[in-house]
C-alpha cells in the first residue's frame, strides 16, 4: 500500500493521506488532479475498479467533498481518492469515460447534491426524485421537516421527540458524541 | 306396485338447552354452528362468495420497503401462508391483495397506484408497518408519504416496525374475517371517491403522466 501512495506522490500532488484501516487508505488531491490520477491508477496500478462514488456537504467551509472509492480486487484492498470543490459553483469533471458505471453515480450525485458533471450522460434526468422542484435534498441547508409539512400530510395525533433534547436528557447536556473525541 | 317404506332409524332427542347443528349446505362454514336467520337468496350468495374470496387471497409479490423482508419467511416452510389459501402471484392481473410493505416513496407510489388499478376487483390493500400508518421512523423524510389511506383505500393495517410474520398472519386473519362479513369494501370506496383519491395522488406526484384510470 505504501509503495502505491509513494508512486502517486512522484507524479501528482497529494495534499494529505490517512490510513483508515489496514486495507483502506485515503488520499486527498486537488479537483484538477482527480481525473488524470484515476486514469493513471486504472492503467498502472492494481486499483482498477470504481466501487463507489459519494459526496459530503461541508457547509461550514463552503465546500463539497467528492470521494472515489477504488478497489484492488486481487489484493482485496481499497483506496479512497477525495477532493473538495466549491459549494456554490459545484462542477466536476466526469469519469464516465474511465468507468461507464460512473454515469449512474454522477446522475444520483447531481440530483442529490446539485453537483454538475458536464459531458456525463443523464445529467438532470430524474433518478429517484420525479417532479422535484426544491433544492437538492442532501444539501445540509435543505429543511426536511419544512418540506414534509408542505408536501406530505400526516395523520394527526402523533407526538415527536426532538432528538437533540432527547439525547441530552439521556446522556447529559453535551450529548452522546463529543466534538473533541 | 306398493312402494316399500324405508325404516326410520331411531334418533335420540338432543339434551335440553343444547344448540342443534345446522344442516350442511346452509351456512355451516368452518365449524360455525350458528344458523343464519332466514337469509334472502342474494345475501346467501354474497355470503358464499365472500367465503370463497376470503379463502383464496392472492397476494401480489411486490415489496416497497423493508417490511417486505418479513414476507419471505411467511411464504416459506416455517410460517407457510399457503395453508390459509394465501398465495403469491407475479402480476397485478392475477392478484387481489396488495401489500404496501413499509415506507412508500413517491416514485413507488406512482407504480403502486398503477398496479392497484390494474388488479381485478374485488381487491384489498394491506398496510404493513408503522410507515403506512403515520410515517413511522421516516415521518420526516423528504420522499416518503406519511399516510397511505389518502392515496389508496386500506382495508387492514398491521402495526409494528417491522411486524413479525405472526403479526402478518394475524392481520390476514383479520382481513379474512372482514371479507367474510362483507365489510372489506375499500375497492368500492376507491371507485366511489375516485376524484378525491386522484386529487390527493396528484398533489404528491407532481410529475403526473398516468391516465385517469389504469385499466
Amino acid at each position: 500500500m505504501k509503495t502505491i501512495v509513494d508512486d502517486i506522490r512522484t507524479r501528482f500532488i497529494v495534499e494529505w493521506e490517512h490510513q483508515q484501516r489496514e486495507d483502506l487508505r485515503q488520499i486527498g488531491v486537488r479537483p484538477g488532479t482527480v481525473v488524470p490520477l484515476l486514469g493513471w491508477l486504472k492503467l498502472h496500478s492494481p486499483f482498477v475498479q470504481l466501487t463507489h462514488m459519494s459526496a459530503v456537504d461541508w457547509i461550514e467551509e463552503g465546500e463539497l467533498q467528492l470521494t472515489y472509492l477504488l478497489t484492488d480486487p486481487v489484493g482485496m484492498r481499497s483506496l479512497m481518492v477525495c477532493t473538495r470543490i466549491d459549494r456554490e459553483e459545484a462542477t466536476m469533471e466526469s469519469v464516465h469515460a474511465l468507468w461507464p458505471q460512473a454515469v449512474t453515480y454522477e446522475q444520483e450525485i447531481n440530483e442529490m447534491f446539485g453537483i454538475c458533471f458536464p459531458g456525463s450522460p443523464r445529467q438532470g434526468v430524474p433518478f429517484i426524485l420525479e417532479g422535484w422542484d426544491d433544492m437538492p435534498p442532501m444539501r445540509r441547508d435543505f429543511d426536511t421537516v419544512e418540506h414534509v409539512h408542505a408536501h406530505h400530510p400526516s395523520r394527526p395525533g402523533r407526538e415527536h421527540t426532538d432528538p437533540r433534547a432527547y439525547i441530552g436528557r439521556v446522556f447529559g447536556e453535551r450529548g452522546f458524541l463529543h466534538d473533541d473525541d | 306396485m306398493e312402494s316399500k317404506k324405508l325404516p326410520v332409524l331411531p334418533v335420540s332427542a338432543p339434551p335440553e338447552g343444547s344448540v342443534p347443528h345446522a344442516p350442511l349446505g346452509e351456512g355451516c362454514f368452518l365449524g360455525e354452528t350458528q344458523r343464519p336467520k332466514a337469509p334472502k337468496l342474494r345475501e346467501a350468495l354474497a355470503t358464499i362468495k365472500n367465503w370463497f374470496r376470503a379463502n383464496s387471497l392472492w397476494v401480489m409479490a411486490y415489496g416497497t420497503g423493508c417490511g417486505s423482508i418479513e414476507l419471505r419467511p411467511l411464504t416459506t416452510a416455517r410460517f407457510d401462508m399457503e395453508r390459509f389459501g394465501l398465495a403469491m402471484r407475479p402480476t397485478p392481473r392475477q392478484s387481489n391483495v396488495l401489500i404496501i410493505s413499509g415506507y412508500l416513496a413517491v416514485k413507488s407510489l406512482k407504480r403502486v397506484i398503477r398496479a392497484y388499478e390494474q388488479m381485478p376487483s374485488p381487491k384489498w390493500v394491506v398496510g404493513l408497518g408503522s410507515c403506512t400508518i403515520n410515517g413511522g421512523m421516516y415521518w420526516d423524510s423528504y420522499n416518503t408519504i406519511n399516510q397511505l389511506d389518502l392515496y389508496l383505500p386500506v382495508d387492514t393495517y398491521i402495526a409494528g416496525c417491522m411486524p413479525r410474520p405472526e403479526a402478518l398472519l394475524a392481520g390476514f386473519g383479520y382481513l379474512m374475517e372482514k371479507i367474510k362479513k362483507g365489510e372489506a369494501n375499500g375497492w368500492h370506496h376507491y371507485l366511489e371517491n375516485l376524484d378525491w383519491y386522484k386529487e390527493n395522488q396528484k398533489k404528491v406526484i407532481t410529475a403526473w403522466d398516468l391516465p385517469d384510470y389504469n385499466w
